[in-house]
């Protein structure tokens, strides 16, 4: 990835941090941005954002581009938030943050760095962060607004794909199962969770944020250059039960 | 890496079997034709890093596959990657003209070769107790019906479910089982159909393949590069939290 110049939202924590890593040590200059930053010495340069505000994510945007010397020509979305609740419990407010959080951020994010590479005849690669939530539901964790903001990012993802192919951007996205980061609540009864490993998770462990990591990375990567508009689970298997 | 790669002549098994020879693995290259040994002996004069060689057989045979199977991993001393890349197109007519032996024969090799090449596989792989991984080559074909394509389309489509359960037996063992769904790709057995699309539509190839390239977003055919990028992570570390899934490879055609 050397000579890629990397914008990673959510790259202080768990995937988001393992994708900005992952990315610094192949070579790419990496920004990451977060609404806050926990760690007393971040591992990368870092600039402190909302996903949700527009004006926020269009100054991030153009600040990263002058730190990396360019537009970003990698977009991680990784910024996102996970919370259970009962349909039934659910407020509007919970609803709205979710969706706010997971999906306008990417759309708003995508579009303010599309627009850069369009405006510079760059090409460039996106990846969003889905969920194997979007694809099957869950009984045990009913998270009904994370679920549906997710395949919210699957369907921004594709429709990405095919409006900025002609600009040469590719579009991509993962979905994480049950994935080892400050993010799951899975283990939280660790019999449960043993349970639920060895019954749904064919590899039957949790998965790591850096082989989410890996997998993002190869799809910013030319070997995934003809790859756009897909979405890869990284679930040890579990939707392929 | 001890690789195998089935359909290796030409195409994009040989560039399959280039890539992971060229990244330092050892690469038996399996093909009915004989022009295998050549591609092979190109292939290894590229590089030197690993052993390569080449093997003539016909993997929809059982027989045959198991010896070939069982060759390479004489040669290799083991196998822990397999790419089932063997395969032909099906017959181009409507179901209703289609003879019943045309329809069989495209899922006997397409099909058949992925089971037994993944069943022999998979039995060394399980000995060896050091995991693997393996990668069917699907087809976008195999996500989607077209009218004329039925036997080919069955053929991928069950290559694609024949890995999702492959992956769940397999799991077990540390073995990753998974497809990857070329879209259309710049090779001879897609400018096959095209020049028969051609034929039957009193048009040019040139017209075709320009139909073809207007159809997806990327704007080009993919190439043997494209599918070898992507088979060669599949088969990586970078993959082992990755299972019974089917990857399109496709420049993003049929999202719209």
């Amino acid at each position: 990835m050397a000579g890629r110049r990397a914008l990673v939202t959510g790259a202080g924590s768990g995937i988001g941090l393992a994708t900005a890593r992952r990315l610094r040590s192949e070579g790419a200059a990496v920004i990451g941005v977060d609404r806050r930053w926990p760690l007393i010495e971040p591992p990368i340069s870092c600039l402190t954002a909302d996903v949700t505000s527009r004006e926020q994510v269009t100054s991030t945007v153009l600040r990263a581009a002058e730190l990396l010397g360019g537009p970003a020509d990698v977009l991680v979305n990784a910024a996102g938030v996970y919370r259970i609740r009962p349909l039934l419990d659910l407020t509007q407010d919970e609803w709205d943050e979710t969706m706010a959080i997971n999906l306008l951020g990417p759309f708003l994010v995508g579009r303010a760095v599309a627009a850069g590479l369009a405006e510079a005849s760059l090409s460039g690669a996106i990846v969003n962060i889905g969920s194997t939530a979007a694809l099957v539901a869950d009984a045990a964790e009913p998270a009904a607004h994370y679920n549906a903001s997710k395949a919210g990012v699957l369907a921004l993802t594709r429709q990405m794909a095919v409006e900025w192919a002609q600009y040469g951007i590719r579009a991509n996205a993962v979905c994480p199962g049950v994935i080892d980061t400050p993010m799951l609540r899975l283990m939280d009864d660790p019999v449960a969770g043993q349970a639920y490993l060895e019954a749904g998770v064919p590899l039957r462990r949790l998965g790591t944020a850096d082989e989410v990591a890996a997998v993002i990375v190869f799809l910013a990567s030319p070997d995934a250059s003809y790859l756009t508009g897909v979405a890869v689970p990284v679930d040890g298997g579990s939707t392929a039960i | 890496m001890k690789a195998v790669v089935t359909g290796a002549a030409r195409g994009l098994g040989e560039a399959i079997a280039a890539r992971l020879a060229s990244d330092g693995a050892s690469v038996a290259l399996i093909d009915i034709s004989p022009d295998v040994t050549a591609t092979a002996e190109r292939i290894a004069s590229a590089q030197t890093a690993g052993h390569v060689s080449g093997i003539v057989a016909d993997v929809a045979d059982e027989a045959a596959c198991e010896a070939a199977i069982a060759q390479a991993a004489s040669a290799l001393g083991g196998i822990d990657a397999l790419v089932n890349n063997a395969g032909i197109g099906g017959p181009d007519t409507r179901v209703v003209d289609t003879a019943f032996a045309d329809f069989w024969q495209v899922l006997q090799v397409n099909l058949g070769s992925a089971f037994l090449g993944s069943r022999a596989a998979a039995r060394l792989m399980i000995g060896q107790q050091s995991g693997g991984a393996i990668v069917n080559v699907g087809s976008i074909f195999g996500q989607q019906g077209v009218a004329g394509g039925a036997g080919y389309c069955a053929s991928k489509g069950a290559v694609a479910l024949l890995t999702h359960s492959l992956a769940l037996e397999l799991a077990p063992h540390r073995i990753r089982v998974n497809t990857i769904a070329p879209g259309n790709m710049a090779t001879e057995m897609h400018w096959d159909e095209l020049r028969s699309r051609a034929a039957a539509s009193g048009t040019t190839l040139e017209h075709q393949m320009e139909l073809v390239v207007a159809s997806v977003p990327l704007r080009r055919h993919g190439t043997g590069a494209d599918i070898a990028g992507a088979v060669t992570w599949l088969l990586s570390g970078d993959a082992r939290y990755v299972t019974g899934q089917t990857i399109g490879v496709n420049g993003g055609v049929w999202l719209s």
